[in-house]
């Protein structure tokens, strides 16, 4: 230590066997070695061994009680032409499309709203954020009883705009939308937060001269904040679309992949693949679909980060 | 004189938008709690009232007894303390990990830091439930678990166990990113002080960087209990016992059990979010910090 050789310059050739060994306890590699050693060695059996191994799965036939068997890209053949493997990737877009455009614009209006001085602030924002706290479990339950054809809340609703009671979650063409409302409605409250934070940091000037220049709030929002906000918008549509390819909670209580397939997505398809049916093999080379989905859009994030940053 | 004008004698156009962003935003907030509300409502009525043709919106008469008859149908006594037990030690295991990997990566000098760093962070992005089958063979072929050898073969492993439950989230690197960018803010010299007072740096952290690290110790523990208490998908996989439910897993064997028990069901739902409520409104105030820098719920 360069303070204890400054103090005793002449005793530095003479340090004990136990100061030595203190030094090297003491020193940074060896107190980084320390701290990281059980945290990296879990991040590598959790995350990054994962990865290969379920890659080298996903060319293998695997049926858990007997040894996983090389076949090449049969598992990768079977998604190209099996049609309900090749349907829950296209429902997992469909989600996506009909999801993410109409809950990301909520969120920001919603923020943009929050972001005046308001009574009530701190309460709107906390109303908003119940839904994003609330387990995935519950929620659905919730909803399985407000979409329930008979005695359910959204049918008497739509009861007073004269529309004919619908069976929702069993209707092949409606139990999609219906799985979209119940998302919409959980992540709301999370990208607004996310919003929040990037309107604080478009400065107050510029709106302020549209203003004076005679811009109205509608013509500022859509031709500053949005502009100026879009890679915050960039980065809550891929984290958003994220979540939804992850969102197996949902189905898994409300509509487990029916009626018909239609709300088979990726994740669920998994989840078959290998905890029903146990084709481990082909449930990683579904996982490997996913992976290669949500990389291509966490490139996308990545990029959208540095433009924030830069 | 003119400041003090009052009010009155603006025109009422001025006010029209402002009334406008309360009525949208209290229509949002109202579409956003409605169903909770009617959770509520609903797990406390009489079933003539919950299958009635109109609506009502308040019961008659409370009715807790559905409350009763949920706790003893899903045995929620077990379920609360077996979530509990699994959340506390993921919370705990994220949060102390988190915070030495993040103080490592933050203020110490080792060869091939940012390498590990940004490696780890990249891992990140990888959904949990794309590696769920390595995952789950792991815990299943824990070695010497469960009637395994040494080489993990011939028992059940971790399958079926706390240990098996918690693993997974035994580590966050959401933690090591906040804590790492939470002590590259921290101030040197108070560390530095410490060093030439005879300190270890093990001392340093322990005594000044965790005691200094209350908020963002909020933050990471507020999500890693949302994570662990809200979990579903890992242990309804790893999960075979009932003895072993977690509250989620619980509540989803009973919305199967029960079709349409409004009453019990909605009594359930309610039992289970209260307490996550309760965490977040004491603990808000941390949780705006950690979405933005996350970006995830």
């Amino acid at each position: 230590m360069a303070i204890a050789s400054r103090d005793h310059p002449h005793r530095k050739q003479q340090v004990s066997f136990g100061r030595r060994l203190y030094r090297f306890y003491n020193s940074q590699a060896f107190v980084a070695f320390l701290f990281l050693i059980l945290p990296v060695s879990l991040l590598i059996i959790l995350k990054i061994y994962p990865i290969f191994y379920n890659l080298y799965l996903s060319f293998t036939r695997y049926e858990l009680f007997e040894p996983p068997r090389f076949v090449g890209l049969r598992n990768y053949r079977y998604i190209a032409q099996n049609s309900v493997a090749r349907q829950s990737i296209w429902n997992t877009l469909l989600f996506t499309v009909q999801a993410v455009p109409l809950g990301t614009a909520l969120a920001l209006v919603v923020a943009k709203l929050l972001d005046e001085n308001l009574y009530g602030k701190i309460m709107f924002r906390t109303l908003y954020y119940l839904p994003v706290i609330s387990s995935v479990v519950v929620s659905a339950m919730i909803f399985r009883w407000i979409f329930n054809p008979q005695q359910g809340l959204l049918n008497y609703f739509l009861g007073f705009l004269g529309i004919p009671p619908q069976t929702w979650l069993s209707d092949p063409n409606l139990a999609l939308p219906s799985l979209v409302m119940v998302t919409i409605w959980g992540s709301i409250g999370g990208n607004m937060i996310i919003f929040l934070a990037g309107l604080q940091d478009i400065p107050g000037d510029v709106l302020e001269a549209a203003k004076v220049d005679g811009a109205n709030a509608f013509q500022r929002f859509l031709q500053i904040t949005i502009p100026l906000m879009r890679p915050v918008i960039l980065f809550v549509v891929v984290t958003f679309t994220i979540s939804i390819f992850r969102n197996f909670g949902l189905i898994f209580m409300l509509t487990q992949g029916g009626p018909l397939n239609r709300t088979n997505t990726l994740v669920w398809e998994v989840y078959m693949s290998v905890f029903a049916n146990l084709r481990l093999g082909r449930g990683a080379a579904l996982s490997m679909v996913m992976l290669v989905m949500v990389f291509i859009l966490t490139i996308i994030n990545f990029r959208a980060l540095r433009e924030r940053q830069g | 004189m003119i400041a003090r004008r009052p009010n009155t004698s603006k025109p009422l156009t001025k006010h029209v938008p402002k009334l406008l962003t309360y009525i949208v935003l209290s229509l949002g907030a109202a579409a956003m709690i409605l169903p909770f509300i009617w959770m509520l409502s609903t797990s406390v009525k009489i079933d003539s009232e919950i299958f009635a043709d109109t609506i009502q919106w308040l019961p008659s008469q409370f009715d807790f007894k559905n409350y009763i008859d949920a706790y003893q149908q899903t045995n929620m006594g077990r379920l609360f303390l077996n979530t509990g037990f699994v959340t506390f030690v993921s919370v705990a295991s994220q949060v102390v990990l988190g915070a030495m990997a993040g103080y490592a990566f933050a203020r110490l000098h080792f060869r091939g830091k940012n390498i590990l760093f940004f490696s780890l962070l990249a891992t990140m992005m990888v959904p949990f439930e794309v590696l769920i089958i390595p995952i789950f063979l792991f815990v299943r072929a824990f070695p010497l678990a469960g009637g395994n050898n040494i080489l993990g073969q011939g028992g059940t492993g971790l399958f079926d166990t706390y240990a098996g439950l918690i693993f997974p989230n035994l580590i966050s690197v959401f933690s090591i990113f906040l804590f790492r960018q939470f002590y590259l803010r921290f101030p040197h010299e108070i560390e530095e002080a410490a060093i030439v007072d005879g300190c270890s740096r093990v001392g340093v952290f322990w005594r000044i960087l965790l005691p200094n690290s209350r908020p963002v110790i909020a933050t990471m523990a507020l999500f890693a209990f949302l994570w662990s208490w809200n979990d579903f998908l890992w242990p309804l996989v790893v999960v075979r016992s009932d003895s072993l439910n977690t509250l989620q897993l619980g509540l989803s064997l009973f919305n199967q059990e029960q079709g349409t028990q409004w009453a019990e069901l909605m009594a359930a739902s309610t039992m289970a979010v209260i307490p996550v409520v309760i965490l977040y409104l004491l603990l808000q105030r941390f949780l705006t910090k950690g979405a933005v820098t996350s970006g995830i719920d």
